[in-house]
């Protein structure tokens, strides 16, 4: 008997007028399994998930059923439900409810009425099992994004459910927690045969792990095969939904040949051994730019030399002599872990953060001789981590007019222009929290953009948004260089900035360690390099995107 | 060993009992025994820094007096005239004595809670009356200081496009303020949306809740309870013999101290440094088992 039976399910929004968000979706999905769900934002995943569970269900117009179990999912009751069926969500912060770990543990118990004894038992036991005993005592406020998740993970777990649906949960999660997350949920698929259903945007992690993989359009099934076939159909296809796939599966596509479809770096690797077995590699390195020189640039943008800072007078330092310059009209990419310092190098460009030796130069004038008004108009400008946290109004139109001054509102034709670059002029009329992530991010852009800076600050903005995001994004920051802006941006995102930047540096421990162009940078890199990289170093000297290794194969074949 | 190794019941009803005690017993020797008592049991607990606050509060008991005395004439014992000829009396002087030994005591205890209760342990008794109570605490101890930190991301994202509430001029600087709660209002709210649905979805409507809670009542505890109930018994009749009280008013009645009274002081003294005992006798034991090798600062930190 299939755990969960989808038969012709349909769903309209109330307000989406006749266009369905779901439709004729039929699907099986057996005890067990883990199934994971892709498609570009707005495809209906959410919605579809939110289905699967009746109290989180939107409401709107649904036609056909839902079997759980073999039962109506209606007919499960809400305790049954509450505790068979785990929901997982994107945000790590909302989900949790109490401010210890060891009750947010408990929560699920508690409402199911457990006794102490049972409860101790249950929440022991999940705490040995996610390795949570060394924080058990905190509170929620001191741990990481990748522990929140984790504990959200482990409290859902510890209600012992049947099916685990989990809705983007690493989108907010920089990438080493995020495969900390997924290693576990493959884990407990393994170990204990919960059934699995997730939908993501990085596929690298779960697409090999899959049983099923779902893709979704515009609510629609287009494919439901194993990880292999889909990407199989994708190819044929022709479909956008392949720009997802995971580096291994675009290179293999990319490369006539008739060996098995990799999924993996390590199968990749050994794909391309098979591929060059016996075969001269005549090619192994693509053409690249000049190294980068800080020499060579005679009118930085911003220029920092050993800038150190700290939050209060006693606490550690935070940048310890960051020394950094910055071409005019680049795309200076930061990358680095999680709490080195680098959001906070960015506010100190800014001078939200003004470090207590060192100086900043932004085009070649010291910060400080800048006055508030003129730092902030047509000069500097910074994206933050949150779009939300610029959001004031109803519509993203009337967002757009607050940056201009009372006296401009005749500058409209500025908006539409702005709204053009960042293409939101279809979501002017919209409330800005009713769209999906990457799309906020593009009004948050917008509004930023309005200030007219010349240098721009973005703080991890590929965070949290699909691929497909990605690319549009790039393309928006392309023609803002064009325009002769110069933009910093720190990042998690290895695949985004080897793509896309002109110039790479590592941040570490307060400072700055190498700066290089992004080729001869990632090329040098073992681990914190492109997925790209890691499978065909043995090979190719410096393929570092699927597009390089693909030329590469191309050229040696 | 310390008294927050207890039960959160325990710790209850010792800072109940204690201050209750010390705020309505104004019998001179309770007041000179709860003065003491929580004087060395702060001490005790937060070292060096709090004998100095300790010794820093004990002048200011007398000020007090002194402005008490200042404003209240009742009494016959008149000392001296003030110069709009009130005279200041010892009755009023003693009492604002006493009143003031009684904040100064009652200020320590607070430091002494401040140390051993936690906010667990408060939700924790609220469990006990009402589980959905102590959630809904916990769930407000969560939020507020979240709203705070998303407050201070809200200042710095806005002041990164020229709009914080730091720059400017004054009419600016409170529009952008403005600007800011806005923002803050429909944040918090649109996440508060997402936190209802995982409450929902782990079953928060269900009926039946109950409360889990990390703490255990073993057989220490019920010791401790029996002696320190037995304690309140005894000093409970101290107040219905009216052992525990002085009158001020117009002359100062006290009662004779007879063999009865000295056993209700003993039993005060128990009663009050018995958390401080235990703490000193927990100390002392693990000292001798773990031989010399730990020194006294070890155990400090082992507590």
């Amino acid at each position: 008997m299939a755990h969960f039976e989808i038969k012709d399910l349909g769903f309209e929004y109330p307000t989406s007028m006749g266009k369905p968000t779901l439709e004729g979706i039929n699907l099986t999905i057996e005890r067990g399994e883990y199934v994971t769900f892709c498609g570009r934002s707005g495809s209906g995943k959410t919605t579809l998930l939110r289905h699967l569970k009746s109290v989180l269900a939107p409401h709107g117009k649904l036609s056909g059923e839902i079997l759980f179990s073999g039962k109506p999912l209606e007919d499960a009751s809400l305790r049954e439900q509450s505790f068979k069926i785990g929901y997982v969500m994107q945000n790590p912060d909302n989900q949790i409810v109490t401010d210890k770990v060891w009750h947010e543990l408990a929560f699920g118990l508690e409402s199911l009425g457990y006794d102490q004894k049972t409860i101790r038992l249950r929440v022991a036991e999940m705490a040995s099992y996610f390795g949570i005993q060394g924080w058990f005592y905190k509170d929620v406020a001191e741990l990481s994004g990748g522990q929140k998740q984790l504990l959200n993970l482990a409290s859902i777990m510890a209600m012992q459910p049947e099916v685990l649906i989990l809705d983007e949960p690493t989108s907010q999660l920089d990438p080493i927690a995020a495969a900390d997350f997924l290693n576990t949920v493959k884990k407990i698929n393994r170990e204990l045969r919960t059934t699995i259903i997730i939908t993501e945007h990085r596929l690298e992690d779960i697409f090999y792990a899959s049983d099923k993989v779902v893709v979704l359009e515009e609510g629609r099934i287009i494919a439901a095969d194993n990880p292999r076939k889909v990407g199989e159909f994708l190819k044929d296809e022709k479909h956008f939904m392949f720009a997802a796939m995971p580096t291994p599966v675009q290179v293999y596509y990319g490369v006539p040949n008739e060996e098995i479809c990799p999924l993996t770096v390590r199968e990749g690797g050994e794909w391309l051994d098979k591929i060059f077995v016996e075969k001269e590699v005549k090619v192994s390195a693509v053409d690249e730019a000049n190294a980068f020189c800080e020499e060579d640039i005679a009118q930085p943008a911003v220029e920092l030399k050993e800038v150190w800072f700290r939050y209060e007078k006693n606490a550690p330092d935070i940048l310890k002599g960051v020394s950094l310059k910055v071409p005019k009209a680049e795309l200076f990419a930061v990358v680095g872990g999680n709490g080195t310092g680098k959001s906070t190098m960015l506010k100190s460009i800014c001078g939200i953060c003004r470090g207590y030796r060192g100086k900043v130069w932004i085009n070649g004038k010291r910060l400080e001789k800048y006055k508030a008004a003129e730092l902030f108009y047509e000069n500097l400008a910074m994206l933050p981590q949150d779009p939300q946290s610029l959001f004031v109004k109803k519509t993203v139109k009337e967002d757009l007019q607050e940056m201009l001054a009372r006296k401009e509102q005749d500058r409209a034709e500025e908006i539409t222009k702005v709204a053009e670059i960042c293409e939101i002029t279809h979501l002017l009329e919209r409330h800005p929290y009713d769209l999906s992530g990457g799309e906020q991010q593009r009004v948050a852009l917008a509004k930023v953009l309005l200030t007219k800076p010349k240098i721009l600050l973005l703080d991890e903005p590929t965070k949290g948004i699909d691929n497909f995001f990605k690319l549009k994004f790039a393309e928006i920051l392309d023609k803002l260089k064009k325009q002769g802006i110069t933009i910093i941006m720190v990042s998690h995102d290895v695949e985004f900035c080897a793509k896309y930047a002109d110039t790479v540096s590592m941040f570490f421990d307060g400072g700055i360690i190498t700066t290089n162009t992004p080729h001869k940078f990632f090329s040098k890199n073992s681990f914190y390099t492109t997925a790209a990289n890691r499978m065909s170093r043995h090979i190719f000297e410096n393929a570092i995107t699927n597009e390089d290794v693909i030329y590469l194969c191309q050229k040696n074949l | 060993m310390r008294l927050d190794s207890y039960h959160p019941t325990i710790q209850f009803i010792y800072f109940v009992a204690a201050i209750a005690a010390t705020i309505c017993f104004n019998h001179p020797v309770f007041l000179v025994l709860s003065y003491l008592a929580v004087f060395l049991y702060s001490i005790k607990l937060n070292g060096v820094r709090q004998l100095v606050v300790n010794i820093c509060l004990f002048p200011l008991v007398f000020v007090y007096a002194g402005y008490y005395a200042f404003y209240h004439h009742f009494g016959i014992t008149a000392l001296w005239s003030n110069f709009i000829d009130n005279s200041i009396t010892l009755e009023a002087f003693i009492y604002g004595i006493t009143i003031g030994i009684r904040i100064a005591a009652v200020f320590m205890w607070c430091s002494c809670i401040f140390t051993i209760v936690s906010t667990d342990k408060i939700i924790y008794l609220f469990g006990r009356i009402s589980p959905k109570l102590s959630l809904f605490l916990s769930i407000i101890l969560r939020s507020v200081p979240r709203i705070g930190i998303r407050a201070k991301k809200i200042a710095l994202a806005r002041e990164g496009i020229g709009k914080g509430c730091r720059k400017g001029n004054i009419f600016l600087r409170v529009w952008h303020l403005f600007g800011m709660i806005s923002i803050l209002v429909t944040w918090t709210l649109e996440d508060f949306l997402e936190s209802a649905a995982s409450m929902k979805s782990r079953g928060y409507s269900l009926k039946g809740r109950s409360a889990f809670s990390i703490y255990r009542f073993d057989y220490r505890d019920r010791g401790v309870v029996i002696t320190m109930f037995a304690c309140l018994t005894v000093l409970f009749m101290a107040i219905l013999l009216d052992q525990t009280k002085i009158y001020y008013d117009p002359v100062i009645v006290i009662h004779r101290i007879t063999p009865m009274s000295v056993v209700f002081y003993l039993v005060y003294g128990v009663f009050l440094l018995l958390p401080m005992g235990l703490q000193s006798v927990g100390e002392w034991r693990f000292n001798r088992i773990n031989g010399k090798k730990y020194g006294y600062f070890e155990v400090y930190m082992v507590k």
